[in-house]
């Protein structure tokens, strides 16, 4: 759907994967990496355990459908071909520290003026300007000053943040969303345009309800590890079962259908399908009105139904009766989770040590246009010959000097 | 002069519920779509029966947790079950340039309002289904929440501790993420059918789109065999790592020492106190060896200051700190201040509320989002008569039918 457009990603880790959606979509992505490669190529995990710019799946897994270049931005050379590159281009993303590309000489200035209908993406921390401008920060201190590590992990330990790096990915998801955004003001104005990309503001978004909860409500939602609260219910979501947990909503007709199941199997005596109008019994109780089973008989009758029977059992006999079951997967359940085989998500992706593996898919798919991997991600360098020389008609000695190679 | 916006002109037909899809227009209407949120009386959208309400009180009209992801749009109630509420969805559609709906696969056909029935009335719509595990597959059916796709896509396995049950995210994690990747489709999809006329059908598998972001640890897994897991808040690539308690109730201070250099930081910030010269401690490999000692010796420095005062006073010795912030604490934020994040929006029921704004700005333009969430049913007659052009007489109609909802 984008295949009019070209993309420079001037980014590392905290923007590979905005310039990876513009590709996705169809946009050609040129991925423009310092002499030295991207400082996501020495992000593991490793292929073989090897900590080398080929080996990294962080930069594999984020730079598919991307040409690759080597170019030496500190250079006159590289600078040159670099804007030589901006006039032929319609988005440029680049996450570097706010004011480091005009340093320089490479800022939206600079590119406006290479060319006035660019759209110029900026991903940092937290924003272009402002107190905490200049801030250091890591995933782990943004998950906590955007707010969604105030509400996870056991209430009697430390807050926790997810336990794989989330802030980048959502800024630069969001990133993409801004170049769009800004691409339709361009096509409006005929003006360039900056997008100033905030990843503390990207982590307040993962808050949902809890993003105003105190001015609205008068107090904060907290962390409560793995329970749900629901106005005045605690509900504990996470069962454990045969072969690891399960996620249990029991609210509804499920919970309708699931005192069928526990009446059947003896879990709970037979009084227990009269004894309540259950698809009615969450509202009785967040209205505070009296019961005949209080929420942890129900929670409890829950957890012995499923302790004895696996996570993949639990779905499909869910599944049969309409109620949601849950499996907690981890990565290899994942991996071999049949409903995403046969909805056909997984590719076969030959990595850069000629092994294939088992690849995640693209995002959605799109009847028109369907979204394909065209390309994997590029050696380091791949392509400078052909964009430098191809679209730049620059020499072979040309190329050499502005890549850094002479 | 009022500012020209990105989407002007463009007009959405929005059928969704819960969080993915009304989060996924309320990028086109911020930004200057004409959107048109659909809802039903029975069964309500599930977050007008969900807090944080408004003082507490309970009410479909008082809650932010519906409010938030439906700014800048019209509302209007529909009976889906009614011929005469599904011939104004088909009016609407025959209208709009997006339509989007996330009801469970199938059922939009059976109402009928389904793909191949909008592509008959508009032959270049943009429609977008989004589920939990899309459109087709043995499992397409399963009908829940974030939570449930976030335990499927594996979110729940890598939150919390090593030793405890997992955790999971506390939102419905897939709800936090999928929008995003929706937008940028619909975005495209607009920008192809501009230079060419074509319309798009678009499956988003909210499970599928949860997967982008684990992309490096399932390639990881095929050829190595290692699962990543949940691991409270440490790192195999840095150390100390950690929330740190600091003086007051429940109160946190975030920090990661990604360096060698960031840990002579955290020293000089401390006053070079003795136990943290032992060399042990020099490298990436000691430290991660000795987190435990690490970690309860950073403790009690920490403990001894507010959350603030350990935050600024690392920060000035370049290692990345972070206050815990709770929702009360980002009203105070002077960084999210300073950018104009929050917009106070005056809601009819709710009066005036600080809304979240944007993750991005475009320079040059106010990129907040325009007006406060409708009440239930709140544009029925100016979305008929206004938008969809229908005569005073039809509409009267609609409500004997008793099709609004």
């Amino acid at each position: 759907m984008l295949s009019p457009y070209t993309v420079l990603d001037l980014s590392d880790e905290k923007g590979e994967l905005a310039s990876m959606v513009l590709g996705d979509l169809g946009a050609d992505v040129i991925k423009v990496e310092p002499p030295g490669g991207s400082p996501s190529r020495s992000m593991g995990p490793f292929l073989d355990g090897a900590p080398q710019a080929e080996r990294s799946l962080q930069y594999f897994a984020f730079n598919r459908n991307k040409r690759g270049i080597r170019l030496d931005l500190e250079t006159d050379a590289g600078q040159s071909a670099f804007l030589s590159l901006v006039e032929k281009a319609d988005f440029v993303i680049e996450s570097a520290r706010p004011g480091e590309m005009a340093g320089k000489g490479l800022g939206f200035e600079a590119m406006r003026q290479a060319n006035p209908r660019i759209v110029y993406v900026a991903i940092t921390p937290f924003g272009q300007d402002g107190p905490y401008a200049d801030f250091p920060a890591s995933d782990l201190t943004l998950a906590a000053m955007g707010g969604p590590m105030s509400l996870q992990g056991d209430p009697g330990r430390p807050p926790v943040r997810l336990s794989l790096p989330q802030v980048w990915l959502h800024a630069s998801v969001e990133a993409a969303v801004g170049a769009l955004t800004a691409h339709a003001l361009m096509l409006r104005t005929g003006q360039a345009q900056f997008v100033d990309v905030s990843a503390q503001t990207a982590m307040i978004w993962t808050m949902l309800q809890g993003m105003v909860a105190h001015p609205v409500q008068g107090w904060d939602f907290s962390r409560g590890g793995n329970t749900l609260q629901l106005g005045t219910i605690t509900l504990r979501l996470v069962h454990e079962c045969a072969d690891g947990y399960v996620v249990v909503f029991p609210i509804g007709g499920a919970l309708a259908k699931m005192v069928e199941w526990w009446v059947r199997d003896g879990v709970v005596t037979d009084d227990w399908l009269t004894a309540e109008d259950w698809p009615m019994y969450h509202f009785k109780v967040l209205q505070q009105q009296p019961v005949s089973h209080a929420i942890e008989e129900i929670l409890d009758a829950v957890s012995v139904y499923v302790r004895d029977k696996t996570k993949n059992r639990l779905l499909e006999e869910g599944l049969a009766e309409g109620v949601s079951i849950a499996p907690v997967n981890n990565i290899e359940d994942l991996a071999r989770f049949r409903h995403l085989e046969e909805r056909g998500f997984w590719l076969t992706a030959p990595l850069p040590n000629d092994q294939m593996a088992q690849a995640p898919g693209i995002f959605a798919s799109v009847s028109g246009n369907p979204m394909k991997v065209r390309r994997w991600a590029p050696r380091l360098g791949e392509h400078t010959g052909e964009v430098l020389g191809g679209m730049l008609g620059l020499s072979a000695s040309q190329i050499a000097t502005a890549s850094g190679q002479a | 002069m009022p500012d020209t916006l990105p989407f002007e002109g463009i007009k959405v037909a929005d059928f969704s519920w819960v969080a993915v899809g009304p989060t996924t227009t309320k990028y086109l209407a911020d930004h200057g779509a004409t959107a048109v949120r659909v809802e039903a009386n029975t069964p309500l959208d599930i977050l007008r029966a969900a807090g944080p309400f408004k003082d507490g009180v309970p009410g479909p009209d008082r809650t932010q947790f519906f409010a938030d992801y439906n700014t800048s749009k019209y509302g209007i109630t529909l009976d889906l079950k009614n011929p005469a509420g599904v011939e104004v969805a088909r009016r609407l559609i025959a209208w709009a340039d997006v339509f989007i709906e996330s009801f469970t696969p199938g059922t939009v056909d059976r109402m009928g309002i389904g793909y191949e029935t909008a592509r008959s009335i508009n032959p270049s719509i943009i429609m977008a289904s989004t589920c939990l595990m899309g459109q087709t597959g043995p499992a397409a059916g399963f009908a829940g929440f974030g939570f449930h796709a976030g335990a499927i896509a594996g979110y729940y396995e890598i939150t919390g501790w090593p030793d405890l049950p997992p955790d999971g995210p506390w939102t419905a994690y897939t709800d936090t993420l999928s929008p995003r990747f929706i937008a940028a489709t619909i975005m495209a999809a607009l920008d192809h059918r501009r230079r060419t006329g074509e319309g798009q059908y678009i499956d988003a598998s909210q499970l599928e789109m949860g997967l982008q972001y684990l992309a490096p640890q399932l390639i990881d897994y095929g050829v190595s065999g290692r699962q990543a897991t949940r691991m409270g808040n440490r790192s195999d690539a840095m150390a100390p790592h950690g929330a740190f308690p600091c003086q007051g109730e429940d109160q946190w201070c975030a920090i990661a020492v990604e360096n060698d250099h960031q840990w002579a930081g955290l020293r000089k910030a401390m006053g070079e106190p003795d136990w943290a010269k032992d060399e042990r401690f020099d490298g990436l490999a000691g430290r991660l060896a000795h987190q435990d000692e690490i970690e309860s010796k950073l403790s009690e420095w920490t403990m001894t200051k507010p959350p603030r005062v350990v935050m600024d006073t690392l920060i000035l010795e370049g290692v990345p700190a972070g206050v815990v912030q709770r929702s009360s604490d980002l009203q105070q934020d002077p960084q999210l201040a300073h950018r104009g994040f929050f917009r106070n929006l005056d809601h009819q029921e709710m009066g005036t509320i600080p809304y979240p704004g944007h993750q991005f700005r475009i320079s040059g333009y106010d990129s907040g989002p325009r007006s406060a969430a409708p009440v239930l049913g709140q544009h029925n007659e100016e979305v008929l008569r206004d938008l969809l052009g229908m005569t005073d007489e039809e509409i009267v109609e609609v409500v004997i039918a008793e099709a609004f909802g």
